[in-house]
């Protein structure tokens, strides 16, 4: 066993470089003036930061906020009770229902975006069946439309979870007294913890840093933080500004990714 | 009351088939939909299917998008199968810190992935293009072979690999020939992963591609509310979610066949 533990030395040296390297060299391109193609001198300025007083930076960054909050609490309110419908499901094709689940996530974003775009506007092929939404540009529109692109996430990791309970557990609550509603507050709720933070955690990040999303439903009125990096390394390559924000992207994914490893050492809810 | 209790369940579950489901009838209405806007019906064609085989630039997207899901998904398992076993052998405490490492891509949104991996690349003597777009997608499946053979690899008997080293197989072969065909199907189901995953990136592409390489999704956010947007890309995303569901119901059919010979045994 011990021999094939050098196997694992190439892939750490890689993981490192693609991953440790850039954070710190995105921290570096936050407070300097280096620029990364012409890699000319330098110097350490922390006048980017001036960027947080800028009323579309402090609005991108709200709606990331509320946006992302508000799908990720919707999603779990509707995905907790259908992932717990789904593998309390006694029927042979259960698999096939779980399968169901993740076939959309396979299906191009970008089209299922559009798709709902052409929905949104008010003449659309909702017409035929009479119905005439004008929802481009509203909270409505980003909202469906986030939880249509994100719900899988959400259900999967904790439908992997409640499909493992053990139900002795359950039987074991009911037979010293506990009553339905008691069993699932104090038994099966808790043991699913772990499959509700990967959930969240795999809605809000997401939801929180989508760019193509709020650019179409969103009738180019509404902005996230996604579109803002987006737009400081694509297009105006003020990378120093992209820097920043990424840097406060990485911090909130900080705290968030050692709170999955608390509930889940090895990220078997991740998949 | 359990009624209604089940009744709510079940409309959640509704619910959430609806919204996700939604988008895909509206792409398959879109692609047999005469009208080139898509914004109102105007009539049933298969018009678009076979405007694929003529739109250069979305068959050149297309062959594109194959080339570097088949070349980084094939490179993906074959190290994310080696990467786990080695993975497997460590000791607990390094073996938490290597999932932690190994999971820092699959949890980080796609953004931070395309702008550390351009930020990387644009450090390198390297030009942009598909060489760094495959790079960034063998990065970014490794993860996920290395997540679903794991545990193919915890059921696994820990003499298993010592034992076929006694009867004469060096480290190698015990590997090739013993460890890898017992855990076949978690290196099946990553490698589906990584193909799925490869064939959709949009984000990732987006920030390390370079040149005027485009795979489909970059195809189409070219493309977004312009005039040069063709429905024939509706035609294509409709064929691979049906090629897809078929894949998944001839697995799903063979696993059931397969618990039903068990139980007969």
């Amino acid at each position: 066993m011990h021999r094939l533990r050098a196997y694992v030395i190439p892939y750490r040296v890689w993981m490192t470089t693609l991953i440790i390297l850039p954070s710190l060299m995105i921290l570096f391109l936050a407070i300097t003036d280096f620029d990364l193609y012409l890699k000319g001198p330098f110097v350490f300025t922390l006048e980017g930061l001036r960027v947080f007083t800028e009323s579309t930076i402090q609005i991108a960054l709200m709606n990331s906020i509320k946006y992302s909050l508000l799908t990720t609490i919707i999603a779990l309110l509707i995905g907790y009770p259908a992932a717990y419908y789904l593998a309390n499901l006694k029927s042979a094709y259960k698999t096939f229902f779980v399968a169901l689940i993740i076939i959309p996530v396979w299906s191009n974003m970008l089209l299922r975006i559009i798709a709902w775009e052409k929905l949104f506007f008010p003449i659309s092929i909702l017409n035929n069946f009479g119905i005439s939404l004008d929802w481009i540009g509203s909270d409505k529109a980003i909202v469906v439309g986030m939880l249509s692109m994100y719900f899988p996430f959400m259900i999967l990791p904790i439908y992997s979870v409640l499909v493992k309970l053990d139900q002795h557990l359950i039987e074991a609550a009911r037979d010293l007294g506990a009553n339905g509603f008691d069993t699932f507050v104090k038994v099966i709720l808790p043991l699913s913890l772990p499959g509700i933070v990967s959930g969240v955690i795999m809605t809000l990040l997401p939801a929180m840093t989508t760019f193509a999303l709020p650019e179409r439903l969103g009738g180019g009125k509404v902005l996230l933080i996604g579109n803002i990096i987006e737009d400081a390394f694509m297009k105006t390559g003020n990378l120093q500004m992209g820097s920043i924000i990424s840097v406060v992207l990485m911090i909130i994914i900080l705290i968030l990714f050692k709170g999955i490893m608390t509930v889940d050492k090895e990220g078997e809810t991740l998949l | 009351m359990k009624q209604i209790v089940k009744g709510l369940l079940l409309l959640a579950t509704v619910l959430v088939f609806v919204l996700i489901y939604f988008p895909i009838v509206v792409i398959a209405l879109m692609s047999v939909n005469a009208s080139s806007t898509g914004q109102t019906f105007t009539y049933f064609s298969f018009v678009w299917y076979g405007e694929i085989a003529n739109n250069t630039l979305l068959l050149r997207a297309i062959g594109t998008t194959l080339f570097v899901a088949i070349i980084s998904t094939t490179i993906a398992t074959v190290v994310g199968t080696f990467v786990a076993i080695g993975i497997n052998s460590l000791k607990r405490n390094q073996r938490l810190n290597m999932m932690v490492l190994n999971n820092v891509p699959v949890v980080n949104p796609d953004i931070v992935t395309g702008i550390s991996l351009m930020v990387v690349f644009g450090l390198l003597p390297i030009s942009f293009g598909i060489n760094t777009m495959l790079i960034a997608h063998v990065f970014f499946s490794i993860p996920f072979v290395v997540l679903s053979v794991l545990p193919k690899l915890k059921e696994l008997d820990k003499d298993l690999f010592d034992a076929a080293q006694d009867l004469g197989c060096t480290s190698l072969q015990a590997v090739v020939k013993v460890i890898v065909p017992a855990i076949k199907t978690g290196i099946i189901t990553g490698a589906l992963i990584a193909f799925t995953m490869s064939i959709d990136d949009f984000v990732i592409s987006y920030f390390t591609t370079g040149s005027g390489v485009q795979n489909v999704s970059l195809w189409i956010y070219a493309r977004l509310g312009r005039r040069n947007f063709s429905p024939a890309v509706y035609a294509y995303n409709t064929i691979v979610t049906v090629v897809t569901i078929v894949i998944l119901l001839r697995l799903n059919y063979y696993s059931i066949k397969k618990k039903m010979r068990r139980l007969n045994q």
